[in-house]
């Protein structure tokens, strides 16, 4: 794994350089080697040159030792000559020798640089002024062109000396030639090597370059034309949905794109895959719901779409039914204008709510409610409807079953109202001529005799008792009849217990009867006019059935959610057993035998038929103590809202 | 013993009263007799109540409201259609209907008083005085 690692190493960091990097590379490759070729061309040619120039020099050099030789050559010719002829015109190549060898040494002076030939030359040089001497000598010598023996004599001599350093510069020449020539082959061979150096290098150039330019090829080929194809490629799977896989990890532009690219893939086909589920899970839902049909119509009203719960109500399967019209689930009656009406209003107003009677495969009748919906693209274009249908035949029976029930609850409230209403009549209209003639017999009891005047008497107290149990019945009757009207409000239950106090005072008094108020100002929910109705009542019995010279105690005690009004009096109490009997109608517990008080047997039972008519309550204890008996009416303070709702009916 | 004032004037009125009840017609006449009013017809049939107070326009009406064959309120009205606008013609209701309703219904079709049976005669008397002064108030006015 390493060992790979290593060898990714170079080819790792060259995919991981950028763009802009790999350019520079590419581009900078081949143009270095081709400076570098340059460079060692210039340095190549610089070499050839040098040796080209030296041979030039071995050229002059040996040129200049020729000219010396042929100068001195020719000198002593001429001053031979002159010795011999004594014509001064024989002087002249001495004398123009005279004039020329120095210069010509000196050249030969600076241009030489073999130290071989260095030396010969500095032997040359005194050789050849040993020789202009001679010749000087020689030329300056009388007797020249006459036999002179003496003269002759020298001049043999110094011509021999001449002859001998002649000799030695012709054979230090002869030499100095010898190792120019060495020299000249040695540098020509020189500047040949040279040339074909610069011609190798050039060859090796031109290749290296052309490698480096392929190498560059390679290289741009590899890092960047290669995997922007695979990216290509990649965006084409992308397209066609298919999965990506990457292998380029480098960390420049292109291998971030392709993995952004692998990652929108994944992407792409995760989100895919969740609207494919989402899809499904709809569908599911959708056919899978069985209470309701849901269906969708195309623009026309052709139904596209079936579930299970449409079939079971409609009775028609998917395959009977997808692509007919839904005015086939319409009576045929109404099969003409509905479907088309629904349809319109539908997508006017987006949707549609509409109950009424629909048909089944079958031909049966249900009574569905219907909801179309419009359903619209992104653009608003209308793109069909759906319909959720529901079969509430149960319902709707139900409904008209409970609105019979309540037709005929009404009706037969009514007819009681109208029964009490009529009762009331009845039974007060024949009282009103008992009452009246009994009255006028009243007035004019000075006519009559005394046992008249007890009867009128009589027949008045039960005249009054019988129209006081006729209200009292027909008010019962009214309460369980659900027609006697309460008007709840807020109502000071001091005030009215005070006002109750009030009225009853007169027959407390008779009695001798204390009645006490213990209240603070306390408010209730209730009828102004029930209230005082049962507290009169509870004051009333309690004043008949007190002891003689008896209290009353009239207390109001606020409690979490109601007032409770105790009234308690200090008579005999009630008998346990005979407790439960105290709220039956009629029912007077023997008070005639025990009390001889009078009484209908009423009042308990339609002060309890009050209060609750109020969300109230009338309760029994009996005293601390055992003596006497505490009764308590319940108030709300609160308003019930079944309580607040006017009650129809009779009022009185 | 007298009721009500002695006024030769207001018990010189003509009052129609109306009901089907014959004992409650008679306690009628027999109260007013007995106060010294002679002017008192009674109808046991409101058909016959309505001509007669069609000829002889009274000075006050005392009408049952529950009356077998005519409803009560219909005969009210026909009453109050009979009066002249700018006439006080005061109509009393008498009526077992113990139904508020009954009352306001009646109070609004134009009757100026009510009074539920059974009554106390004395009632019956002052309030009838009472309505008959207020008549005679409203026939002196210039």
């Amino acid at each position: 794994m390493s060992g790979m690692k290593a060898w990714l190493r170079p080819a790792t960091a060259w995919a991981d350089l950028g763009l802009a990097a790999k350019g520079l590379v590419v581009v900078a490759l081949p143009l270095a080697i081709l400076l570098g070729g340059i460079g060692a061309l210039h340095l190549s040619s610089r070499a050839e040159a040098e040796a080209e120039r030296a041979v030039r020099l071995t050229f002059a050099i040996q040129r200049d030792i020729h000219e010396v030789h042929a100068l001195l050559a020719e000198a002593a010719s001429g001053v031979r000559g002159y010795r011999l002829t004594g014509r001064d015109a024989f002087l002249e190549p001495y004398l123009k020798a005279e004039a020329l060898l120095p210069l010509t040494l000196a050249r030969l002076r600076t241009s030489v640089r073999d130290p071989e030939i260095r030396t010969r030359l500095a032997r040359v040089d005194g050789l050849v002024i040993q020789k202009r001497q001679g010749l000087a000598q020689l030329a300056a010598m009388p007797g020249a062109g006459g036999e002179d023996s003496v003269a002759a004599r020298d001049v043999a001599a110094a011509l021999v000396a001449n002859k001998t350093v002649l000799d030695a510069l012709r054979a230090e020449i002869e030499a100095m030639q010898r190792r120019e020539a060495e020299l000249l082959d040695a540098r020509r061979a020189r500047a040949d090597a040279e040339r074909s150096r610069t011609l190798a290098l050039t060859g090796a150039m031109a290749v290296i370059g052309l490698l480096a330019s392929l190498a560059a090829v390679q290289l741009l080929f590899s890092g960047i034309v290669r995997r922007v194809r695979t990216l290509e490629r990649d965006a084409e799977r992308l397209e066609r949905g298919e999965p990506l896989t990457t292998r380029d990890h480098a960390q420049d532009e292109i291998g971030r794109l392709a993995r952004r690219l692998v990652e929108a893939g994944d992407l792409l086909r995760r989100r895919e895959a969740e609207l494919r589920e989402g899809e499904e899970r709809y569908r599911r839902v959708i056919e899978g719901v069985r209470d309701y049909g849901i269906f969708a119509l195309d623009t026309d009203g052709h139904v596209a779409s079936w579930n299970e719960g449409a079939e079971r109500i409609k009775g028609w399967n998917a395959g009977e039914v997808i692509g007919r019209h839904f005015s086939i689930f319409y009576p045929v009656e109404s099969r003409g204008e509905t479907p088309s009406r629904l349809l319109a209003a539908a997508s006017v107003d987006g949707r549609i709510e509409d109950e009424g009677w629909r048909v089944r495969m079958d031909g049966s009748r249900f009574w569905a409610n219907v909801v179309i919906t419009a359903l619209r693209d992104e653009t608003g274009e209308l793109r069909g409807f759906s319909k959720v249908t529901r079969d509430i035949t149960d319902r709707k029976r139900a409904e008209e079953a409970l609105k019979a029930a309540r037709n005929e609850a009404e009706r037969a409230s009514l007819a009681k109202s109208e029964f009490l209403s009529r009762m009331s009549h009845e039974l007060r209209t024949p009282l009103t001529a008992i009452l009246g003639f009994n009255q006028l017999l009243d007035m004019d009891r000075d006519l009559l005799g005394p046992d008249h005047t007890h009867a009128v008497a009589q027949i008045g107290r039960a005249g009054g008792h019988l129209l006081g149990m006729i209200d009292e019945v027909l008010d019962i009757a009214r309460i369980e009849a659900g027609g006697h009207s309460m008007n709840p409000e807020k109502v000071a239950v001091d005030e009215l217990a005070r006002e109750a106090i009030a009225l009853t005072a007169p027959q407390a008094q008779a009695a001798g009867i204390e009645i006490r108020l213990e209240a603070s100002s306390v408010e209730a929910w209730a009828d102004r006019r029930a209230t005082l109705q049962v507290l009169l009542n509870l004051l009333s019995n309690a004043v008949k059935y007190n002891r003689r010279d008896g209290r009353i105690i009239v207390a109001l005690r606020p409690e979490a959610s109601c007032i409770i009004v105790d009234v308690r009096d200090q008579g005999p109490g009630i008998a346990a057993d005979m407790i439960h009997r105290l709220f039956t109608p009629f029912d007077r517990l023997d008070a005639d035998r025990w009390s001889g008080a009078q009484g209908s047997g009423l009042g308990l039972a339609l002060s309890l038929g009050l209060a609750r008519a109020m969300n109230g309550d009338v309760r029994y204890r009996t005293a601390k103590g055992g003596s006497g008996s505490v009764f308590s009416l319940v108030l709300p303070t609160v308003p019930l809202a079944a309580a607040t709702e006017p009650v129809t009916g009779d009022a009185e | 013993m007298r009721i009500v004032p002695d006024d030769a004037t207001v018990k010189a009125a003509r009052i129609l009263a109306v009901d089907d009840e014959a004992a409650n017609l008679s306690l009628v006449e027999k109260a007013f007799a007995r106060e010294g009013f002679d002017g008192v017809v009674t109808f046991l049939d409101p058909q016959a109540a309505l001509s007669d107070f069609a000829q002889n326009p009274p000075d006050l009406v005392l009408l049952d409201l529950m009356m077998p064959g005519i409803d009560g309120y219909e005969l009210l009205d026909s009453f109050r259609r009979l009066t002249p606008a700018d006439a006080y013609l005061p109509i009393m209701v008498l009526t077992a209907d113990t139904n508020v309703r009954a009352r306001l219904r009646a109070l609004a079709l134009g009757a100026r008083d009510v009074l539920l049976k059974p009554y106390d005669v004395g009632e019956l008397l002052m309030r009838s005085w009472v309505l008959l002064e207020t008549r005679q108030a409203f026939q002196r006015r210039p």
